[in-house]
């Protein structure tokens, strides 16, 4: 099963992201950012980059971080396909993101990550999330 | 959870205009209301569109009335097709009011060339934009910018542009703002956003971006027409693109800086994507100077875009073939303007955000050679289906804070309409009514499937009959462009 699933949104794209705990929530969301976009590949040699994010709460974390994302994204042209999650608090993000060289994405681009419609709750021992994305 | 408006909260006020009462829910300042008929009210009957039209009612120092143009869909924040007014003095300004693609707009140019001469050549001038265009996902131009020339670009816009030796002092006169936003200042623009555009000048981008060669169908306006220079038969180009990754992270920079700030300003927002800051802030100022600098971005990439449309189109018709820019419009933007408040002249931010300017006649903000037409309001239907040429009303700028729709407006969801149509069936239908298709994803195609959007015909009948803006002309598509 997909640790993620789109929902229907009439202009932008929106997803639900589950996790079994917050760290592998952002680790999900990360991933499922790139995979809804459908990356075209091409040969290269795997890019990792550290990125360590600061915000006023875990919402505003998890709308930085996958920007954070999408800015190295769009200005290395390579998507992401992992995370290794160093250090985690509420406001605080220690990782390792995993990205390889693309062409273009088949889908569309993201333009950017919204704070609209952003809860981040546990759910029968569930970490979820829905996250609009403008495109 | 704030109370999610219903339609039948909407109350009738006139002939398709609608409101939502101040008094629906505690935090609306002032009123929001939506121009629509039933079709269109129907439309959004299942999405957030006009929640998010009550919470844009609650932005601090927002006056007179919340505003839907009859494009309303669901966004984030604000809802496409959203105008709202907040007074410069005690007011805010909203990044998520003029959306992540700052300066996303359209420009028209019109050409002297008769349909029933292209029969045969229309594939190759399909073919030859379709090359001189960079138009896919994340693709870089053929002009890089180094750091300083970027500047310049930030700063100058179109203007810096023409400079360079790219288009003519007439796309500038034909162009709002005459391409550029003097309070731009480049050194507000982080160095990121500098980053994802330095190479993206020229390039359309994916989505409902395009590039469309189109038929001048029917006149409804002679003086209009003529003055813009359209003829029934005649070919037309339109643009629709923005700021690409360099506003994006602009409006991503301010966002953040806004959310952290809100406790501090005493600022409540029922939607943190309505994050925003007091005009005459700090912060509330860079990014108006940052926005600016975007937009100027966004009115470079349109101009070199229509530079490099006329080269290819040389190239198929000859050197004496003239394609003259008609106009360029923003439909993601933020202004300072004068309107009358209360039968007061006061000056506002005014966000339009998927909503273009439409000044009436005479006014001081228009080209000479439209002033007794009023300005070019320019809306793209869908691949399928008629674009319009409007002009600016009195009324509009009454009623509206001079805004017009900014397109048809999604209805359905891009997984719902690839649901209902397949990119290769779609090509087929649109092919078969003499419509040339240049996009590489099929996927992409049945995304922006005429079937995704609100009724044209519909949304434009509801502009002029509350009179936002007045018809002028029809086009139809006939070479269709996109990215993907």
């Amino acid at each position: 099963m997909e640790n993620f699933e789109l929902i229907p949104h009439t202009a932008d794209l929106k997803i639900k992201v589950f996790g079994k705990n917050k760290q592998e929530l952002f680790r999900n969301a990360l991933i499922a950012m790139f995979k809804i976009i459908k990356p075209e590949y091409i040969e290269g040699e795997e890019k990792k980059f550290d990125v360590m994010v600061d915000s006023p709460d875990i919402e505003a974390l998890l709308v930085d971080f996958l920007s954070e994302a999408l800015y190295l994204s769009d200005a290395n042209s390579i998507a992401f396909k992992d995370a290794q999650i160093h250090e985690f608090t509420d406001k605080s993000i220690v990782a390792t993101i995993i990205g390889f060289p693309i062409k273009s994405f088949e889908v569309v681009e993201i333009k950017a990550v919204t704070y609209h419609d952003l809860s981040i709750k546990e759910v029968n021992g569930v970490w979820q999330t829905e996250i609009v994305f403008d495109i | 959870m704030k109370k999610e408006v219903k339609v039948s909260d909407l109350v009738k006020i006139d002939e398709n205009t609608y409101e939502i009462p101040k008094s629906f829910r505690e935090d609306m300042k002032v009123p929001a209301r939506l121009f629509a008929n039933k079709e269109i009210i129907e439309d959004i009957l299942t999405d957030k569109s006009l929640s998010q039209l009550a919470n844009v009612s609650t932005l601090p120092g927002i006056q007179k009335v919340a505003l839907a143009m009859p494009d309303i869909h669901q966004g984030y924040g604000f809802p496409i097709g959203g105008v709202a007014a907040m007074s410069v003095e005690d007011g805010v300004i909203s990044p998520g009011g003029i959306g992540y693609d700052i300066n996303c707009g359209i420009r028209l140019l019109s050409s002297d060339i008769k349909v029933e001469d292209t029969k045969n050549i229309i594939e190759d001038l399909a073919t030859a934009l379709f090359n001189v265009i960079p138009s896919g996902v994340g693709q870089g131009g053929k002009l890089k910018l180094s750091v300083d020339e970027l500047d310049k670009v930030l700063l100058n816009g179109a203007k810096y542009m023409v400079e360079q030796g790219y288009g003519n002092q007439d796309d500038l006169e034909f162009c709002e703002s005459n391409g550029c936003l003097k309070n731009a200042n480049p050194e507000m623009v982080s160095e990121r956003a500098k980053k994802r555009g330095a190479d993206q000048l020229g390039t359309l981008g994916s989505g409902n971006h395009f590039l469309e060669v189109q038929v001048v169908e029917e006149i409804f306006d002679e003086a209009a027409a003529k003055a813009f220079d359209l003829k029934v038969g005649n070919l037309v180009v339109m643009i629709h693109c923005g700021s690409r990754g360099l506003g994006h992270q602009v409006c991503t920079d301010y966002v953040k800086v806004m959310v952290k700030k809100l406790p501090e300003w005493g600022i409540k927002l029922p939607d943190r994507e309505l994050a925003c800051a007091p005009f005459k802030s700090q912060e509330g100022q860079d990014y108006f100077s940052a926005m600016a600098s975007a937009a100027n971005f966004a009115w470079a990439n349109r101009h070199l875009i229509g530079a490099n449309v006329r080269t290819a189109w040389q190239n198929i018709f000859g050197k004496d073939a003239i394609l003259k820019t008609v106009y360029d419009v923003a439909h993601n933007i933020g202004k300072v303007e004068a309107h009358k408040i209360d039968g007061v002249n006061m000056e506002v931010v005014v966000h339009r955000k998927g909503a273009t300017r439409a000044f009436p006649p005479h006014h001081p903000e228009i080209p000479h050679a439209y002033q007794q037409v009023g300005q070019p309001v320019l809306i793209p239907g869908t691949m399928g289906t008629s674009s319009y040429i409007l002009t600016g009303t009195e009324k509009g700028l009454e009623v509206s804070f001079g805004s017009s729709c900014h397109g048809a407006g999604r209805r359905l969801s891009r997984t719902e309409a690839k649901r209902k149509v397949q990119g290769p069936e779609l090509r087929k239908q649109l092919e078969a009514k003499g419509i040339t298709v240049r996009c590489d994803s099929n996927a992409e195609l049945a995304e922006e499937a005429p079937i995704a959007y609100k009724d044209i015909e519909n949304v434009i009948d509801v502009v002029v009959s509350v009179g936002l803006a007045k018809k002028v002309a029809r086009v139809r598509p006939y070479a269709v462009i996109k990215g993907g």
